[in-house]
């Protein structure tokens, strides 16, 4: 087993709708995907997240582009109108989910 | 029907493709990629996408201050160096950059063209979106207008509304085209029912009447993935440069000109497929994967992505590289368009103020921290109520907040510079100017060598917040005006 970063065998591009933060995260290849599937889970995400992100995490699985969505609620300190952080509009989920860390055969 | 200016852009068959270009993303984005699209006739129609969630509540705070403001202002410029090319060239636009006020931003377009000698435009105005007026009534009716968030009813909200605004279908976008326009002004059209309105009204797609009562069932599954096809090509076009290469970590490190940065390019058919380009000419890159990073962007449910017009299911879809800066795109499959409309309504919550501050090494990361130790100090001696706040470490956790790893200490040690960002929400006009005025001794009494930059930091800038809801179409009564310049 080795560790890799997500970064190495996806990306991922974020986005807001009020609270909630959508990071779609997309494999470089099939093969990827596959290990995206079964690696990240929602329970990881919500873990690698911490305090960012305080409501549940729904996955979606979108095997035609190879890519899971990850639906993160209250995630976004209330909205953007009504953030107080720097990174408003979760533009930035997407770059510390590719920086989570997995294991895989090799 | 708009033949004549498919067929001036020299495609074999005409009419039976349409070519329509994302021409903005946001209020305030750039519109030389249009300009030089229009320039080359390298679209049929213009899609420019003003409105963001929160774009209506910023247009409110100008139209408060002024009764003929309330629209995305950069028309006004556009009407100077982007239109007069566009119609010269026989390019239709169609916007929803008339924001809380379509009929004012038309009649200033008007005068501004009027202006340049530019006579004979029509100007299709749209309007009902707004239903501020309507808000007691609805709720004399019984509606609860429940916040689809949290569940909680809009009686039981504290808080003063600003605006009120439903998401509105294609229906008017296609009728004001039928009508001959060849600009449109709408309020709060769905962003991608601004170009499946084109659609509709070039390939006479059938659609759910919405004023002439509900025969939604009469539609078959072939037109409903028509429908939903539109859709997919309207939300690929609605961010502009996002689907040509911009903000893109799929091409990192973009190895394209980002500078002049070529704008998305849809050539739709009439099945619903289309192919996906850019100019020759602009920078930037169009691709599978440029196209899927796009498509993923600010959706839930890739199965049930629900617009006012139709679902659509994006799970089946097939995103193909056909050639340089080519990408055929198909297998976007519809469900019946929802019940209910979503109703967005904007609430004042207060006001928010911040400020940064910066140190140099050395003992950067501690003289940070105990920065922020003494303004919380001095902030519980102060007679305002604070109602929240947030300090970050800009450097090490400012983005990402607890998320982040703080670094080994030796690293931490030698840090070259870390910044201090402090943000406070209140709820008066008196608290973020004492509370800020309160730490500024610091640059004295404070940790060594803090810096402060003249003209960072905002006080009291207004926070809103948006209430959404889900009402029966019924009060909705859309309306599409002609005006000529």
């Amino acid at each position: 087993m080795k560790k890799i970063k997500l970064i190495e065998i996806a990306s991922a591009r974020s986005g807001d709708k009020n609270d909630v933060c959508n990071i779609g995260i997309m494999a470089k290849s099939p093969e990827f995907y596959a290990v995206l599937k079964e690696k990240v889970t929602t329970e990881k995400v919500k873990e690698h997240f911490k305090d960012l992100i305080k409501g549940s995490v729904i996955r979606y699985e979108w095997e035609s582009i190879e890519s899971l969505n990850f639906i993160c609620n209250q995630a976004l300190d209330g909205g953007a109108s009504r953030s107080l952080r720097m990174d408003t509009l979760g533009k930035n989920f997407s770059s510390h989910l590719l920086r989570m860390e997995i294991e895989i055969d090799g | 029907m708009n033949i004549i200016n498919s067929s001036h852009l020299g495609r074999p068959g005409g009419a039976s493709s349409i070519k329509i270009a994302g021409a903005q993303g946001f209020y305030g984005d750039s519109p030389k990629a249009a300009i030089q699209i229009a320039k080359e006739k390298g679209a049929d129609y213009l899609v420019i996408d003003s409105l963001a969630e929160l774009t209506l509540s910023i247009l409110q705070k100008d139209k408060l201050k002024d009764e003929s403001l309330g629209y995305a202002r950069d028309i006004e410029f556009m009407a100077t160096s982007l239109f007069p090319i566009a119609f010269k060239n026989g390019i239709k636009i169609v916007t929803n950059s008339g924001g809380l006020n379509p009929e004012a931003a038309a009649k200033k377009v008007a005068a501004i063209l009027e202006k340049q000698g530019i006579k004979g435009i029509k100007i299709a105005v749209i309007t009902g979106d707004n239903l501020m007026p309507k808000l007691q009534e609805m709720q004399k009716a019984g509606l609860v207008l429940e916040n689809i968030d949290n569940g909680l009813p809009l009686s039981g909200s504290a808080f003063e509304i600003t605006h009120a605004n439903v998401y509105t279908g294609a229906s008017t976008i296609s009728e004001a085209l039928d009508k001959g326009a060849d600009l449109i002004l709408a309020g709060r059209v769905a962003d991608p029912c601004l170009t499946l309105g084109i659609l509709i009204h070039h390939f006479k797609w059938r659609l759910s009447p919405s004023a002439f009562g509900d025969e939604s069932s009469a539609l078959s599954q072939n037109d409903w993935n028509k429908l939903a096809s539109g859709i997919a090509v309207g939300h690929l076009l609605e961010c502009g440069g996002q689907a040509s290469g911009g903000n893109s970590y799929a091409e990192w490190p973009m190895d394209y000109s980002i500078s002049n940065l070529g704008y998305p390019i849809a050539e739709v058919f009439e099945d619903g497929t289309a192919v996906f380009s850019k100019l020759e000419s602009q920078g930037g890159k169009v691709s599978r994967n440029t196209i899927r990073e796009q498509l993923i962007y600010e959706i839930h449910d890739p199965a049930n992505y629900i617009t006012p017009d139709v679902i659509v299911d994006f799970t089946s879809v097939k995103i193909e590289d056909i050639g340089v800066n080519k990408v055929h795109f198909s297998g976007i499959k519809g469900k019946p368009r929802p019940e209910k409309l979503k109703l967005s309504i904007g609430q004042m919550e207060g006001y928010m103020s911040d400020q940064f501050f910066f140190f140099s090494w050395p003992y950067a990361y501690e003289k940070a921290e105990r920065l922020i130790k003494t303004v919380k100090e001095i902030w519980v001696t102060l007679p305002v109520k604070i109602e929240r706040s947030e300090f970050s470490l800009v450097g090490i956790n400012g983005i990402h907040g607890s998320a982040a790893p703080l670094p080994p200490k030796e690293i931490l040690d030698e840090m070259n510079e870390i910044g201090v960002r402090i943000a406070i929400k209140h709820n008066d006009l008196r608290t973020g100017k004492l509370a800020m005025q309160s730490i500024i001794c610091l640059g004295l009494n404070g940790p060594p060598g803090l810096i402060g930059i003249p003209g960072w930091g905002k006080t009291d800038r207004v926070m809103l917040s948006l209430w959404p809801t889900l009402i029966p179409r019924e009060w909705v009564k859309e309306k599409v005006e002609i005006i000529e310049s």
